[in-house]
């Protein structure tokens, strides 16, 4: 069993001030995130993700602005 | 003892050798030569100074090796040279035309230049590659997004050149362009500046008489705390706009027909496997690094490495050599079209709040290029070696004759 089907799905969060709105994890994972017109990514409420795929979005974002979000997951 | 400031060790390029000794020592290198800074080589080094802005500052100093007065820094100021938080708001102005899903808009406007220019660079059956191709498509591409008019792209690229010492084999009298501003208040100390000013400023009339949905009728418009954009922090933003947008990208379009010459194979698996396109044009610019570095200034006594770190310290972060660090990359100095695109190469930096703010123009600019070439299955003979540009700040080629086989 690989560590995506081990572990629960969580949720994630992303800090407005630190978002540079380069837009990766909209790319990446549309259904979570959402640019807004502030170019201020914004996740899609109630959206999770495997914690394999959580850890590789918060890696690949070159702002460093996702994490997980506890109360979420 | 090397001394990184000096112009002259880039004259061929990257100094593999040299990069690779500093990334192999204890703690950060000291150099010693008349600028004293810390050099940063390793990539998880530079990923820490990068995402860092607190400690190590882009609005303290300057992030170029050698210090300005606190008066030139202001009066040169655009988001590259502040911190959080004026950097954000600034920044969130135009960032939304830049994100991977809204380039794709720009796609067929781009092809249509690149198609353009190699079209006519067939029909010569070669020539100078940066005049013919690398620097036309990535200014034309700027100067679309902020609302230059066709007819002033060549202004552009003449001023944009004149700014970085060496592009252009002309020296600039202080007085060129109408300048009458101290040279020292100047970006790059160069009168093409006061050039590029005046013609954000006439334009930015315009826009703001009849606004166009362009980046220049947003930015004139654009208000920070319910307060329109300074004359400076205007012109100063399109200034930015331009020399980023054409300088880097020209360069690693420059770097791609060296190593279309030199690479002919990996460029076959592009043309029979198109799925790799994208990781051709990340290693493409992995390999060009255009910008060889950029200096941070620490704010306050801290540890980098083990090297303890003084407030006031000069941080250099060498993104040429984070790029071929062996711990990161496999074989580095070998060119793969299918090198993994994890985990990234720092030549758009290292995270954080600087990360480029065009990185996905400049790759979607680059894979529309390298599709082109293999579509038309060009091969690229070089009779001399490229003229890099003499700088310690981007690894520009000046001029590239290339001839088509």
């Amino acid at each position: 069993m690989s560590e995506s089907d081990a572990t629960p799905n969580v949720g994630l969060k992303v800090d407005a001030e630190v978002c540079m709105g380069i837009g990766q994890c909209e790319m990446l994972e549309p259904e979570v995130f959402e640019l807004d017109d502030l170019g201020i990514a914004q996740v899609h409420a109630g959206s999770v993700v495997s914690h394999a795929r959580a850890l590789e979005l918060i890696d690949r974002c070159p702002s460093g602005a996702i994490t997980i979000d506890e109360e979420a997951t | 003892m090397i001394d990184l400031a000096d112009p002259g060790i880039y004259s061929n390029g990257i100094p593999q050798d040299v990069f690779a000794d500093l990334r192999g020592r204890q703690g950060l290198h000291r150099n010693e030569g008349p600028d004293q800074f810390w050099s940063v080589t390793r990539h998880g080094d530079l990923i820490d100074v990068s995402r860092d802005t607190t400690t190590f500052s882009s609005e303290v100093g300057h992030i170029q090796i050698y210090d300005i007065d606190p008066d030139a820094l202001d009066a040169r100021a655009s988001m590259i040279d502040l911190d959080p938080p004026i950097h954000t708001v600034l920044r969130r102005l135009v960032s939304s035309a830049f994100t991977p899903r809204h380039v794709q808009d720009y796609r067929e406007a781009i092809r249509a230049r690149v198609v353009d220019c190699l079209d006519r660079f067939e029909a010569d059956g070669g020539g100078d590659w940066v005049h013919a191709v690398a620097a036309p498509v990535p200014i034309g591409v700027i100067c679309d997004l902020m609302g230059v008019p066709e007819e002033d792209h060549e202004y552009m690229i003449e001023l944009s050149d004149h700014l970085v010492a060496g592009t252009s084999s002309e020296p600039l009298s202080p007085d060129a362009y109408g300048n009458t501003t101290e040279l020292r208040l100047l970006p790059f100390n160069s009168p093409a500046a006061h050039g590029i000013s005046e013609y954000a400023r006439k334009l930015g009339e315009e826009r703001r008489a009849r606004p166009t949905g362009d980046l220049m009728s947003k930015l004139i418009a654009a208000e920070v705390d319910g307060e329109r954009l300074t004359d400076s922090q205007f012109t100063n933003f399109f200034r930015l706009m331009i020399f980023a947008g054409n300088e880097t990208t020209r360069s690693a379009m420059a770097h791609l027909a060296v190593h279309v010459a030199e690479h002919p194979d990996q460029f076959d698996r592009v043309r029979t496997d198109p799925t790799l396109l994208e990781t051709a044009a990340e290693e493409v610019i992995r390999y060009s690094s255009p910008i060889l570095y950029f200096r941070r200034t620490v704010t306050a006594d801290t540890e980098l490495a083990g090297t303890p770190l003084a407030a006031g310290d000069k941080i250099v972060m060498w993104y040429a050599a984070a790029n071929f660090d062996r711990s990161v990359f496999v074989d580095p100095l070998r060119f793969d079209v299918g090198r993994p695109k994890q985990p990234p190469n720092v030549a758009f930096g290292g995270g954080g709040a600087h990360f480029c703010l065009g990185a996905s123009l400049a790759r979607l600019e680059l894979e529309l290029l390298i599709e082109e070439i293999v579509a038309r299955n060009l091969r690229f003979d070089l009779p001399s070696p490229p003229k890099f540009v003499d700088s310690n700040f981007v690894n520009g080629i000046e001029h590239l004759e290339v001839r088509l086989k």
